[in-house]
């Protein structure tokens, strides 16, 4: 059996040979990076001073929520799954947190506590939802967007209207920085390296074949159930995370917040080459997805075109990207 | 030393019986041959063996313990590994991917280790290195992969579980001579290791050359368990035909009319597992074409039929050319395609069996109104001429047998009375009483003046109904087998050759 | 002879298997009908059933597109039915002007403009093979921006009173026109799904579009007309809309979109296509209506209102829309 040994390619083909089989289909993410320069590159034509920190930094703190929500939206996607009631968690966490903290007074323990059960609560909503799809074989979407219904009714039971606020020192530290970096840039790192090591776990090979082709998956002994709740779970997470967020930019609570972020992270999910059949993208395409969603918004508002026009050229665009993502990755 | 034992093993599948007493003792060190026709339950037990099918009824022992496995993770957990018929694979996974799916090697943080994941992989492959052919790596996606090559993959991944006991279901159906020599070892050195294997194999020689006793099914049960030193190859097929075997040889009396023009003609065809392919199909005849599987011969007929594009040749009917780009052409042109890959090509599985039975009529109609009296005159007839058992034409077509599901799909195609009909494999895992049907059918047909052209995978069925056969391998014809030298020997002697 | 009463036998058992859901459908149409009279005297007078028809049916008749796009399988859904809604009842009243004359140019305009939008969709799903999901949901973009180029943010056109009276006020017996617009829509779809070479081919590209092919059914061709029809529908819905508020607002069709996904599912279609029909989908969109104003008449809070609303469609999941087990 050894004699094959002499036959094993030497380190140098092996180079050569990863590099000829270089796959799109295992970077889908790079076309959403092209995209991504592409547009910075108008952003900077159009406005000069993109480019500057403090510009880079609002641009950011602009767009990490939904950047947020879409590696959430990620996960769910990859095991075949949906979650339309994203938008609807990221409500119910803002107001929750935002009431516990000034409902107990926006004291040092207060913020901990509201913050704390804050990400609890997007946890439990994202395992309700995996319990629901995974263990009692509801169809996704519709699921999710019951549920999303009730946590939509939840966030207006906790808080009706939009108000409340949380202390100075919330807002001023989410704005502000840590250790001399800017808070969001903490978070954006934080949440990128945690997705980085979540990519490297057995639990995410067991995501993409429960994505790729579920019953293989538990022929092969997955815990299937367990992976798509799991995924569910994560979606809530990082939600949850996202409405921490808002709560820092916002400083106060809204329950009709998160409507826009469902949606908008399936595109960002899409854009950032991630297939809605499951098994095949990642995070990164996400990430660079809901930057190009947001970038797409900037570079429309700088080249000042007629107010009118700015949503029908956004619908455009989008449409186009979407479209022309799935065309080149399906080549 | 007994480390499994099956008894009395049922499982049915919605009205169809897949499983009706399945027994089975498998010994430690031992290579433990499981065999019979299509659909006669190897695959149902297997997969209730490994966890993935919940049986009806029976028990299962191992090492004496009686088990119940609720998921192929309790069964993988006991010791048991499967190589599934239709694979296991994640097609968007790479080859090292698949192989340690779910038991990929951990670095000390508990992280998938790619390097070791890549390097442990690079070990599985290399006996297997010299014959994997082109193309193939640790790296490789296995959507990417040949059909040969998957099953390596398969092969490989249930390997590395280090199993006590291993079942390969069909694991040979699309290697090599050459690969199948590598995974042979392989086997042996299992088996040395005092693992036990359940081997399920359509291949004669295969079934010799590896196996230490032999388990035959025949319609759902064990019939018969044998030392294969003490059994020969007549026997074994003795036992899964069974007696209720109906001579298929009866052959028809005259060769058939010939009138010399040929219905059919194909001229130098290429496509992607055809290479230069001619012949003529004369009217009234039945042409097979034999050999082994996967050699062409359903892409031949897929292609006449428009399902699969031609990349050279031409296709004449009646001496005009014919241009083939999509199935409605041939349709129009009186042809029909039936596949015995009913579930995929067959079947509208939640639909009515008279929805099933008039879809090919209907078809090309323009959304007018559809005249249920007319097709209903039209169906009636063919269902009876099928000895079609069924409740109602609303009944849905899932509650039939798998037999009678496939004559509503033949049912579909002799309703639009075609003149040259393709039949792929048409009695892929179908009873022996629908067989003789369909080959009566098929007689009546040619005596009317149907063309036909048939590939099966079953030797005794080509050879009792094709009037020439044309041995397919590798996408070409290589042999033509008429008249005298058409029989059991010629066939596999001319679909061996050159293989 | 034998084969023909066999036939028009067995026409029952079809019916019964095409009741299942539709029967649970009526039970909780008739059971919220008696929970709402006993809470609130009045609530299953005719004249508050023919209004909750009214809304019913503007629903039912987006869901009929949503329907058949469903029913046609491959995942296919269409999210851009809001955005159809919004345009038809734009266009419809910015051709009509409140002129009674122009009604038959406007409905012909506003269902001509949705029908090619929705061809559209149906060349991206098809063609283009972009998962219907994401197509619509761009397309929907898309329309949302175009609407606002037309109105330049301010809503405009309005409707022809003809039509007005002919949506909200009783045209005979007491009930108004659009009732009879949907009795004829769900009489149609019925004979157009079960009674022509059409609906049979959307039944078998839904259920296994392989072996539909392979029936010489032109797959793609079926699938781009399934879109356009949908496209249709909702332009049909936005034009009855119109007449039903009388002006337009940019967002008017947002709130349809995925009720009328869940009518159609409430309804007995399997969102996995192949299965299905229009009667009940009739059906789920009365039983969303009742459902909503049973929760408004409960006099609770909207919020709820809302978890109500939820937790009953996650009940209703139970009976219907459960998937196929992985071990068999």
């Amino acid at each position: 059996m050894t004699e094959h040994a002499k036959t094993a390619p030497s380190n140098h083909t092996s180079l050569t040979q990863r590099l000829r089989s270089f796959d799109l289909r295992r970077h889908t993410y790079l076309l959403s990076v092209v995209f991504f320069l592409i547009l910075c590159g108008i952003n900077i034509a159009l406005q000069p001073s993109f480019l500057q920190p403090g510009v880079m930094v609002s641009n950011l703190s602009t767009f990490l929520p939904l950047i947020l929500v879409s590696i959430g939206q990620t996960y769910v996607i990859l095991a075949s799954d949906i979650d339309l009631s994203v938008g609807s968690i990221v409500s119910l966490v803002n107001v929750a947190t935002v009431s516990i903290i000034e409902g107990m007074g926006g004291t040092g323990g207060a913020i901990a506590l509201g913050l704390t059960t804050g990400l609890g609560l997007g946890i439990a909503a994202g395992l309700f939802n995996g319990l629901c799809v995974a263990l009692l074989r509801f169809q996704p979407i519709v699921t999710t967007f019951a549920t999303g219904i009730i946590f939509a009714g939840l966030a207006l039971w906790i808080l009706p209207q939009a108000g409340k606020q949380v202390p100075a020192t919330v807002w001023q530290t989410y704005g502000g920085s840590i250790l001399g970096v800017q808070t969001v840039i903490w978070v954006l790192t934080l949440a990128v390296i945690f997705a980085l090591v979540l990519a490297r776990t057995r639990f995410h090979h067991a995501l993409l074949a429960t994505g790729g082709q579920m019953q293989s998956a538990f022929q092969t002994g997955l815990h299937v159930l367990r992976v798509r709740i799991t995924a569910y779970a994560l979606s809530g997470l990082f939600s949850a995370l996202a409405a921490l967020c808002l709560v820092g930019e916002t400083a106060s609570g809204d329950p009709l917040l998160g409507t826009g972020y469902t949606l908008s992270s399936i595109s960002a999910v899409v854009l950032g080459g991630t297939a809605l059949s499951g098994g095949i993208g990642g995070f990164i395409g996400s990430v660079f997805g809901a930057m190009i969603l947001g970038l797409i918004d900037n570079v429309i508002f700088f080249a000042r075109l007629p107010f009118e026009y700015q949503g029908l050229v956004q619908g455009l665009i989008v449409l186009l990207a979407l479209a022309g993502g799935v065309f080149v990755s399906r080549r | 030393m007994t480390i499994l034992r099956a008894r009395n093993i049922r499982k049915r599948f919605g009205g169809v019986v897949a499983l009706e007493q399945g027994d089975l003792a498998l010994g430690a060190g031992e290579v433990h041959v499981l065999i019979g026709s299509n659909g006669c339950g190897k695959s149902t037990l297997c997969k209730i063996i490994g966890g993935s099918v919940a049986p009806d009824g029976g028990s299962l022992e191992l090492s004496s313990e009686p088990v119940r496995f609720r998921t192929p993770h309790a069964a993988a957990a006991a010791g048991i590994g499967v190589f599934y018929q239709e694979l296991s694979l994640i097609p968007q996974l790479t080859v090292a991917e698949n192989i340690f799916l779910g038991r990929e090697p951990r670095t000390a943080y508990g992280l998938v280790d790619r390097k070791r994941l890549r390097s442990d992989a690079e070990t599985a492959i290399r006996p297997f290195g010299a014959v994997v052919g082109q193309g193939f790596g640790p790296d490789v996606l296995v959507s990417d992969l040949s059909a040969d090559q998957r099953q390596i993959v398969e092969i490989l991944k249930v390997l590395s579980e280090n199993s006590r006991i291993v079942i390969f279901d069909e694991a040979t159906a699309s290697l090599d001579s050459k690969q199948v020599a590598v995974f042979f070892d392989l086997i042996r050195s299992l088996k040395a290791e005092d693992h036990a294997i359940i081997f399920i194999s359509h291949r004669m020689d295969e079934v010799f050359a590896i196996g230490d006793r032999v388990t035959v099914m025949r319609n759902g049960r064990t019939v018969v368990s044998v030392a294969i030193a003490e059994t020969t190859q007549d026997e074994i097929v003795a036992h899964m035909v069974g007696g209720a075997y109906i001579a298929a040889a009866d052959r028809k009396e005259a060769p058939a009319p010939l009138t010399g023009t040929a219905v059919l003609a194909a001229r130098n065809l290429v496509g992607r597992k055809l290479a230069d392919v001619s012949f003529s199909l004369q009217r009234g005849e039945i042409l097979g074409l034999g050999g082994l599987h996967g050699q062409g011969q359903s892409d031949l007929l897929r292609s006449l039929f428009g399902a699969e594009s031609l990349a050279g040749g031409s296709v004449f009917l009646d001496g005009k050319p014919l241009l083939l780009r999509k199935p409605s052409d041939a349709i129009a042109n009186g042809i029909a395609y039936i596949s015995g890959d009913r579930s995929r090509y067959g079947v509208l599985p939640i639909r009515s069996i008279f929805e099933n039975l008039v879809i090919g009529l209907v078809s090309k109609q323009r959304p007018v109104g559809l005249n249920y009296g007319a097709l209903v005159k039209r169906i009636a007839p063919v269902a009876e001429r099928l000895k079609l058992k069924f409740p109602s034409f609303a009944a849905p077509v899932s509650d039939l047998s798998g037999g009678n599901q496939q004559k509503v799909v033949i049912g579909r195609w002799l309703a639009v009375a075609p003149a040259v009909l393709l039949l792929d494999d048409p009695t892929k895992g179908i009873d022996l009483q629908t067989k003789h049907d369909l080959y009566v059918i098929l007689r009546e047909l040619c005596a009317e003046g149907v063309s036909i052209i048939l590939y099966s995978s079953e030797d005794k069925e080509l050879l009792g109904n094709a009037d020439r056969i044309l041995v397919f391998n590798g996408g070409r014809i290589v042999r033509e087998l008429e008249g005298e030298r058409m029989g059991e020997f010629e066939l596999y002697q001319a679909a061996y050759a050159a293989s | 002879m034998a084969q023909t009463a066999q036939f028009n036998g067995s026409v029952t058992t079809l019916r019964g298997l095409a009741t299942r859901p539709l029967t649970l459908a009526l039970a909780a149409i008739a059971a919220m009908l008696i929970v709402g009279e006993l809470l609130s005297p009045g609530f299953a007078a005719p004249s508050q059933i023919i209004s909750q028809l009214t809304i019913a049916a503007l629903l039912g008749i987006v869901a009929a597109g949503q329907n058949l796009v469903i029913l046609g399988g491959r995942e296919g859904i269409d999210l851009s039915v809001g955005g159809m809604i919004s345009l038809g009842a734009l266009v419809a009243g910015n051709v009509m002007q409140a002129e009674n004359a122009a009604i038959p140019l406007a409905l012909a305009v506003t269902l001509a403009v949705t029908f090619t939008l929705g061809l559209a969709n149906g060349f991206g799903v098809t063609i283009m093979r972009i998962p219907p999901l994401v197509m619509t949901l761009g397309m929907y973009g898309v329309i949302q921006g175009a609407l606002v180029v037309l109105t330049r943010g301010i809503p405009s056109g309005r409707a022809a009173p003809l039509l007005n009276d002919f949506v909200t006020n009783p045209v005979l017996l007491g009930i108004p026109g659009i009732l009879f617009v949907w009795v004829m829509i769900g009489i149609g779809m019925t004979v157009f799904l079960r009674r022509t070479a059409f609906g049979l081919k959307i039944f078998a590209i839904g259920t296994n579009e392989e072996a539909a092919a392979l029936a010489g059914i032109s797959v793609r061709r079926t699938r781009v007309i399934l879109f356009g029809l949908s496209g249709m529908f909702a332009g049909l819905t936005g034009f009855l809309v119109l007449g039903y508020t009388g002006n337009v607002f940019v967002g008017v069709g947002d709130q349809y979109i995925l009720p009328s996904i869940i009518a159609v599912v409430i309804g007995g279609t399997s969102l996995a296509g192949g299965t299905g029909g229009y009667i009940g989908t009739m059906a789920g969109a009365v039983v969303l209506v009742l459902l909503q104003s049973i929760l408004t008449t409960l006099n609770i809070d909207p919020s709820g209102r809302q978890i109500v609303f939820g937790a009953t469609l996650l009940g209703l999941m139970l009976l219907y829309g459960r998937q196929r087990k992985l071990r068999m």
